[in-house]
C-alpha cells in the first residue's frame, strides 16, 4: 500500500470492517473516544461486531442502542459525569442480545499487551479474590522460578480492528495525541488493523520536532481519515470539553431512538466532501 | 457554633479525612466524590499528598471549574507529567499505591464489593457498570475507600450477588456513618451526629458493630470553606442528591 493511499474519507474506512468483527476502540468514557466512527458503524448498519475496550460508555452505549454489537469485553461501561449506568448497554446485556466477558480495566489491557507482544497469555497482578476470574476460566500459576507466588494469566486479546481517535496526524500516518494516552498505546500495538481517526492534519515536519509526543507511528497505521469534531459529543483535549447538554440529550431522548441525536452529529457536514 | 454536615457534605468530607500526608491517593473513573474528596484535601489540608487521577494527572491544579467527569481531561491541568491508565495500575500491582478510593454497589461486612450485577451474573435483573479497577487494585494497593450514597440493606448487606473484588478495603463512608476494617470486619468508626447508631442498625444488612462508635467530628471552616469553593453554586450537591433515609419512629 502507498503511504499516501492510507487516507481516505471516514465512510471509506467503515467500509473495510465487515460484519462480525472484533473492535478495540480507543480512549476513555467520554474522553478522545472514536465516537463518530462509531456513528459511521451504524449508519452503515454494521452487526454482531464485538467491541473490546476497559472503560467504554457513549460509544458502546450507543452502538448497543443501534442493535450492532453481538459480544463486548470491557471493565467499566458507564456514560458518567452524573449520566450513571449506560442504559442502552444496560438493556442489552440484560436481555441476552449482547454476551459480556467482564473483566477488570487492567485485565483486558494485560489481554492486549499479551498479543501486542506476540505471546499467548500475560502475567497481571491482583484479581485474586474476585470472581471475574471464575466467570472468564482464567488460570493462576505460582511463580516457577521459586516464590511460589500464585499470579493470574490472562489470554491474549487480539482485535480484528482498532481505531483510536488523535489530535494529529499527518500525510503518512503519524499520529499524537495531547494529554493522557488513556489505554491507547496496548490497544493500538493488539490490533490485526490500526485505523486512526484524526481531528487534524498537520505537516510530517511538526512530528519530526517531537517524535517523542508520537504514540503511533505511521508504519503501524493501515487507514486513516481526519476528522474535526470526531470525539463529539466527549471531549478532545485541549480543543473541546464534553457536550454535556448533547449526552443529556441522547440519555433522555423521548422516543428512545437515536436519530435526533445521530442528525446533529458534526461529521455530518463532512459528507460529500473531500478530506484526503 | 460548629457547622453542622449535610449528607452531601458528611461524604466529601469524610472521604477527604481518609487522605493522609506524603502518600500516593488515587482517584478514578465514575468518581466524582472522590474526585471532589481529592481536590478538598488539597485546599482544606495542611500537608502534601500526590494525588494522581484517571485523567493522567499528577497534583493537578484546576484553573475553572470542578467537571462532572471525574476523568475529564481539565483534570490534567497544571500535571507535570501525564502518567496514563496503565502507570497507575502497574504502580499499584507493584505495591507503590497507598490510598485508592473504588466504587462498589453493594459492601458485605468483610469489606469484599460488588459491581456487576444485581440477580445472577449469568442472567442478571440489573448489569452494573462492573468493577473496572476494583479486581487488580483492591488486593494489590495498601488501602481503599469506597462510598455509597446509599445506605441500606441493598447497599451494605449479609450476602453479595456478585464478589467483583476483595482485599484491602479499609473504610466505607456513607452519609450515615465511617466504617473502618478491623480484624477482617467493617466496624462502625464514627457516626452522623445527626443520626443514632440504632437507626444505623435499622438500615444495614449485615449485623452492625459499633460498639466503639463516636459522634463523627463536626466540619471544619476549612473544610466547609474549601467545599463551597469547589462547589459554589450546589451543583455537585444536587445532582448526587443525598438524603438520610425515613427511619421507623
Amino acid at each position: 500500500m502507498s503511504r499516501k493511499s492510507k487516507h481516505t474519507s471516514l465512510e471509506a474506512l467503515v467500509e473495510r470492517i465487515p460484519d462480525g468483527s472484533s473492535i478495540g476502540l480507543g480512549g476513555s468514557f467520554l474522553h478522545r473516544g472514536p465516537f463518530a466512527f462509531c456513528r459511521e458503524l451504524i449508519r452503515q448498519g454494521k452487526k454482531d461486531l464485538e467491541i473490546i475496550k476497559a472503560s467504554p460508555g457513549y460509544d458502546l452505549d450507543i452502538l448497543c442502542r443501534a442493535g450492532a454489537v453481538r459480544r463486548v469485553r470491557a471493565g467499566i461501561v458507564a456514560l458518567e459525569g452524573n449520566f450513571g449506568l449506560a442504559g442502552g448497554y444496560r438493556k442489552a446485556v440484560e436481555s441476552g442480545k449482547v454476551e459480556l466477558e467482564e473483566h477488570a480495566c487492567m485485565t483486558l489491557v494485560a489481554g492486549l499487551r499479551a498479543a501486542g507482544a506476540g505471546v499467548p497469555f500475560q502475567p497481571v497482578g491482583g484479581v485474586h479474590g474476585s470472581q471475574i476470574a471464575e466467570v472468564n476460566g482464567w488460570k493462576k500459576i505460582a511463580d516457577p522460578y521459586g516464590t511460589n507466588q500464585e499470579t493470574y494469566l490472562i489470554p491474549a486479546i487480539r482485535p480484528d480492528f482498532v481505531v483510536i481517535h488523535a489530535n494529529e496526524i499527518d500525510a503518512t500516518g503519524n499520529a499524537r495525541v495531547f494529554g493522557s494516552p488513556h489505554w491507547d498505546r496496548a490497544m493500538s500495538r493488539a490490533a490485526r488493523t490500526l485505523f486512526v481517526t484524526a481531528e487534524k492534519l498537520v505537516e510530517t515536519e511538526r512530528f519530526r520536532e517531537r517524535p517523542e509526543l508520537t504514540l503511533v507511528p505511521g508504519f503501524m497505521v493501515s487507514g486513516c481519515c481526519v476528522i474535526p469534531n470526531g470525539a463529539w459529543p466527549g471531549s478532545l483535549a485541549p480543543d473541546y470539553s464534553v457536550t454535556y447538554d448533547e449526552v443529556q440529550a441522547y440519555v433522555d431522548d423521548a422516543e428512545r431512538t437515536i436519530e435526533p441525536h445521530m442528525s446533529r452529529a458534526p461529521e455530518l457536514k463532512l459528507k460529500g466532501s473531500n478530506h484526503g | 457554633m460548629a457547622e453542622r454536615f449535610t449528607p452531601f457534605s458528611y461524604v466529601v468530607i469524610n472521604l477527604a479525612r481518609v487522605i493522609r500526608p506524603d502518600e500516593v491517593t488515587f482517584s478514578g473513573v465514575n468518581s466524582t466524590l472522590p474526585m471532589l474528596a481529592c481536590l478538598l484535601a488539597k485546599r482544606a489540608y495542611d500537608f502534601d499528598f500526590t494525588w494522581l487521577n484517571v485523567a493522567g494527572g499528577v497534583d493537578a491544579e484546576l484553573d475553572g471549574p470542578v467537571p462532572l467527569s471525574s476523568g475529564d481531561p481539565a483534570l490534567m491541568h497544571g500535571s507535570a507529567a501525564v502518567f496514563p491508565n496503565e502507570e497507575f495500575y502497574d504502580l499499584c500491582t507493584r505495591g507503590g499505591m497507598d490510598l485508592c478510593f473504588l466504587g462498589a454497589s453493594q459492601i458485605d461486612a468483610t469489606g469484599a464489593t460488588n459491581n456487576s450485577v444485581i440477580g445472577d451474573w449469568h442472567s442478571p435483573k440489573v448489569r452494573l457498570p462492573g468493577g473496572g479497577g476494583s479486581a487488580v487494585m483492591m488486593p494489590t494497593l495498601r488501602r481503599a475507600a469506597t462510598w455509597r450514597t446509599e445506605h441500606s440493606a441493598r447497599t451494605l448487606v449479609d450476602k453479595l450477588f456478585f464478589q467483583t473484588a476483595k482485599g484491602n478495603l479499609q473504610t466505607v463512608v456513607t452519609p450515615l456513618c465511617v466504617f473502618d476494617k478491623r480484624d477482617g470486619r467493617l466496624v462502625v468508626e464514627s457516626y452522623n451526629p445527626d443520626v443514632t447508631v440504632d437507626q444505623i442498625r435499622s438500615v444495614t444488612g449485615f449485623t452492625l458493630d459499633a460498639a466503639t462508635a463516636k459522634p463523627t467530628p463536626a466540619p471544619t471552616d476549612a473544610e466547609i470553606a474549601a467545599l463551597r469553593s469547589l462547589d459554589p453554586d450546589g451543583r455537585f450537591a444536587a445532582d448526587a442528591n443525598i438524603q438520610l433515609p425515613e427511619f421507623a419512629a
